[in-house]
């Protein structure tokens, strides 16, 4: 694996880490595992793309756009299903599947409807006015897109795991993932929390297919699909709990597939985050850096 | 009546196969395990079966008694290795399982016909037979979802560590579990394939696995009617939306996810609670009437105090 | 206090023989000594009490007993034989039945299906009218005539609760373990539950329960252990118990006489 290899590994990998730091926040302190977090990651960008076809907007307005889609959508999601979900059913466990299978049914419909505006045909930012640069160092490559996706996706992904480390209300987001009630107790606003946390997920969902949207001209509906799962195995790599967890096995994750596509062909690719999940689950579900008990009462 | 069953054999088909699927996934669910696991062994069984008859010239009955052997033993090692994780987790890998299959079998090369698959699976079973398999696994089935069984397998499912203490050894009813559905889901697969008399990846996707959990949403988990009703509502409903032209998909995935949230445990439920509702109120106006007769001749005790 | 017991060597002579028998039990959590070196046998055909304050180990000491908790330390004897090994699975067919401290029942089964669970379980091999004429038999018992078709959801607290004692009745057993029995109840159901534990004491089944309200343990019991930390502080006929000064202490200003 040269140098060029792993710039873009490092590329692929924050934006994994964009996407699963969300997923991983969420899961965390909520023990919400939201399956439709894939197809918001898609229609963020979506809605970028019918905006700029029809009004030239420069790359950060086009990312804040989507970055609010997603925020929007995910508490839309946590409000209309998940919550309704969680009144309802007492049982913790009946009501974990009845959310991932809600999260899967919910996940049909935005691809549904992107399917439906782009015959399923990609869709992009062309009428972004953002331009993308390479530069060239020696046989390396680097585009501005890619700078801008290594410096906010390490930047978001280090910038957060300092903020549960050392705020208040970082200390809060941990008490609640570690014991609900006892963090009602001592103060922390549960619902207030969810609610923010739901947002920051989805913002980062959206800034992460806005991003890989500019990274490569294009996405298509079915996008966002496969990514639930690469995040899973990002998060277990790393194992659950630990933020920097999350950045460890993003990028493990990133540089495997990128290995796998070079030596083999694309079509082992997927595989590479099944088998980690699968392997990982077996023989060692805490990860890397995990601290939550992974196994059965 | 000929032509138009005819007609519709195909969507027979697929709901008899979807129906098996449904059952496949439906008895780990009622033990509480979230295992999506179903469609991987429908992936083992289709495949067996396929390169058993069409690369192999194996008659293709033997073919569908091995392919379900090899499902049901595969789940059961699948289990092994899994069936102590914890609920999503376990989920995961069980996706991840199916997943991997899918993968392996656009990268099987000859063997499994690579991504466009393996044809000419073709053997003397028809849609008659199908129907005959799929009566006798809900005739089987349907032992567990009476008596003593059902009764365990609730306990199992709601309470593990009650299960236990009253002498279920939930291990390895939970071990069974994998080994029945990985038969049921090899069993589903195997006809499937050789009803279409092909198989290919794009069939045993993420698409199969999305498809399997909506006809168990709208069915509910709990019962292989419920596994028949979602199969035809799913399989049917398409025909009747028809009208609704390009936002058919839209729709579709509308009401699964309405079901999702506002039904868990599918029509099935619906339909048990609202039988359960009216004995209840029949009992509590039993019990009311009973209460106010104690307490009218001037008796203590019984039901007084307690209320209902 | 009347008590022969050498704790020191963890040897007990009893003039009885008893149901239960505990030697020297203890049960170590990482720091904490849940249970720390109990000894112990129950009077056959009596009912006993163990009284303490929350966090003294008695929950704990009843999972000892029913092996869901692992032993550290000592031997558990059931009828004079040795069952430490026995999994918490097996206790059931042994004869030893229990309530738990929170209500344990299945929410989408009504009362008949949530009793017979345990009991077509434990009598196994019986046929099917026996069976169901124990659970029938039970549900005379506790008094739950006409609520056999509805769920755990319409009931009372106190209610659930004797769906509860039913079920561990059920299964027709040689000794009952009830946990805080009627934690949430009010006085008219505690009452009832006592009558009831002494009309299945009259028939000869023997009965532990844990508590820590005292007045209830003084009524029903013939026997009564406290306890507190983990240890046996006091034994003997109750209202013994109740003065002695350890047992005063270990209750300074919490409960006395009253209960809610």
């Amino acid at each position: 694996m040269n140098l060029q290899d792993v710039l873009n590994a490092s590329t692929l990998g924050s934006i994994y880490l964009l996407f699963a730091l969300g997923m991983a926040l969420v899961w965390g302190t909520m023990g919400i595992l939201n399956f439709a977090h894939g197809s918001v990651f898609m229609f963020s960008a979506f809605v970028g793309y019918l905006i700029t076809s029809r009004i030239p907007l420069p790359l950060p307005a086009v990312v804040l756009i989507a970055m609010v889609v997603g925020a929007v959508l995910t508490l839309a999601i946590q409000y209309f299903a998940y919550q309704p979900i969680l009144k309802k059913i007492k049982s913790v466990n009946a009501a974990e599947l009845q959310i991932v299978v809600a999260g899967i049914g919910l996940s049909v419909i935005p691809i549904a409807l992107a399917e439906k505006e782009t015959l399923s045909n990609n869709f992009g930012f062309q009428g972004s006015t953002f331009q993308t640069v390479v530069y060239q160092f020696g046989d390396l490559r680097i585009s501005n897109i890619m700078i801008i996706i290594l410096v906010l996706g390490l930047g978001l992904g280090f910038g957060t795991a300092w903020w549960i480390a050392k705020s208040r209300q970082g200390l809060g987001l941990r008490a609640v993932g570690i014991d609900p009630e006892v963090a009602a107790l001592m103060g922390v606003d549960r619902r207030k929390m969810a609610l923010a946390t739901m947002a920051f997920a989805g913002a980062l969902a959206g800034l992460a297919g806005a991003l890989l949207t500019y990274y490569l001209t294009a996405l298509n509906p079915h996008s966002g699909e496969g990514l639930i799962l690469k995040a899973f195995a990002a998060i277990i790599l790393g194992g659950l709990g630990s933020v920097l967890g999350v950045i460890l096995g993003s990028f493990i994750l990133a540089f495997a597939e990128t290995a796998v596509f070079a030596y083999t062909s694309g079509t082992w690719v997927s595989a590479v985050s099944f088998g980690l999940i699968l392997i990982l689950l077996v023989v060692r579900p805490q990860g890397i850096l995990g601290k939550k008990e992974v196994r059965r009462t | 009546m000929i032509d138009f069953l005819s007609s519709y054999e195909v969507l027979i088909q697929l709901t008899l196969s979807m129906t098996l699927l449904a059952i496949s996934l439906q008895i780990p669910l009622r033990m509480g395990v979230i295992s999506f696991a179903s469609v991987g062994y429908f992936a083992i069984g289709g495949y067996a079966t396929a390169i058993l008859v069409a690369q192999q010239g194996i008659n293709a009955w033997a073919a569908v008694f091995l392919s379900t052997i090899l499902g049901g033993v595969i789940a059961y090692i699948l289990g092994l290795g899994i069936a102590h994780l914890n609920g999503l987790y376990l989920a995961m890998a069980t996706v991840s399982f199916s997943l991997i299959l899918s993968v392996v079998a656009v990268n099987g090369g000859s063997l499994t016909g690579g991504p466009v698959g393996l044809f000419g699976v073709i053997g003397p079973i028809t849609t008659w037979h199908f129907l005959v398999v799929v009566a006798v696994v809900i005739f089987l089935v349907s032992f567990t979802e009476r008596g003593k069984l059902s009764r365990r397998f609730d306990a199992i499912r709601e309470d593990p560590q009650l299960a236990a203490a009253m002498g279920i050894n939930v291990v390895r009813y939970r071990r069974l579990s994998f080994l029945i559905s990985g038969a049921i889901g090899a069993l589903s697969g195997s006809m499937a394939t050789l009803m279409k008399s092909a198989i290919s990846p794009e069939s045993i996707g993420f698409g199969l696995i999305i498809l399997a959990l909506t006809v168990i949403i709208v069915g509910g988990q709990g019962s292989w009617v419920g596994a028949v009703l979602g199969s035809l509502f799913f399989l049917w409903m398409p025909q009747t939306i028809k009208f609704v032209g390009t936002w058919e998909p839209v729709l579709y995935g509308f009401i699964v996810a309405v079901a999702a949230v506002t039904l868990p445990g599918g029509v099935l439920a619906v339909y048990r609670n609202w039988r359960y509702r009216r004995t209840a109120a029949k009992v509590i106006a039993q019990q009311e009437a009973r209460t106010r007769d104690l307490a009218m001749s001037g008796a203590t005790g019984g039901g007084s105090g307690d209320g209902v | 206090m009347v008590t022969v017991s050498d704790l020191q060597t963890g040897s007990t002579t009893y003039n009885f023989e008893p149901v239960l028998e505990c030697r020297d039990v203890s049960v170590y959590y990482g720091g904490i000594r849940a249970v720390d070196g109990i000894s112990l046998g129950l009077r056959p055909g009596k009912i006993s009490g163990i009284l303490g304050p929350n966090g003294s180990g008695k929950s704990t000491l009843l999972g000892a007993v029913t092996r869901m908790v692992k032993l550290t330390r000592g031997d558990v004897l059931f009828e004079g034989n040795d069952y430490s090994s026995v999994r918490s699975g097996d206790v059931i067919k042994l004869g030893i039945a229990r309530t738990f401290q929170t209500v344990r029942l299945l929410p989408d089964r009504s009362v008949f299906d949530n009793i017979i669970l345990s009991t077509d379980i434990a009598c196994h091999g019986q046929p099917k009218e026996v069976v169901e004429g124990y659970v029938r038999s039970a549900i005379e018992r506790t008094g739950l005539e006409g609520y056999e078709l509805l769920r755990p959801t319409e009931l009372s607290y106190g209610v659930q609760r004797r769906v509860e004692i039913a079920r561990a009745i059920a299964v027709q057993p040689k000794l009952l373990l009830l946990d805080e029995p009627t934690a949430g109840m009010n006085r008219t159901e505690r009452a009832e539950i006592g009558l009831l534990l002494r009309s299945l004491q009259s028939e000869g089944l023997t009965q532990l329960f844990v508590e820590h309200d005292v007045a209830m343990m003084v009524e029903t019991c013939d026997y009564l252990y406290a306890m507190n930390f983990g240890s046996l502080i006091a034994e003997g006929l109750p209202e013994d118990v109740v003065r002695d000064p350890a047992v005063q202490e270990a209750y300074l200003g919490k409960h006395g006489r009253k209960h809610a």
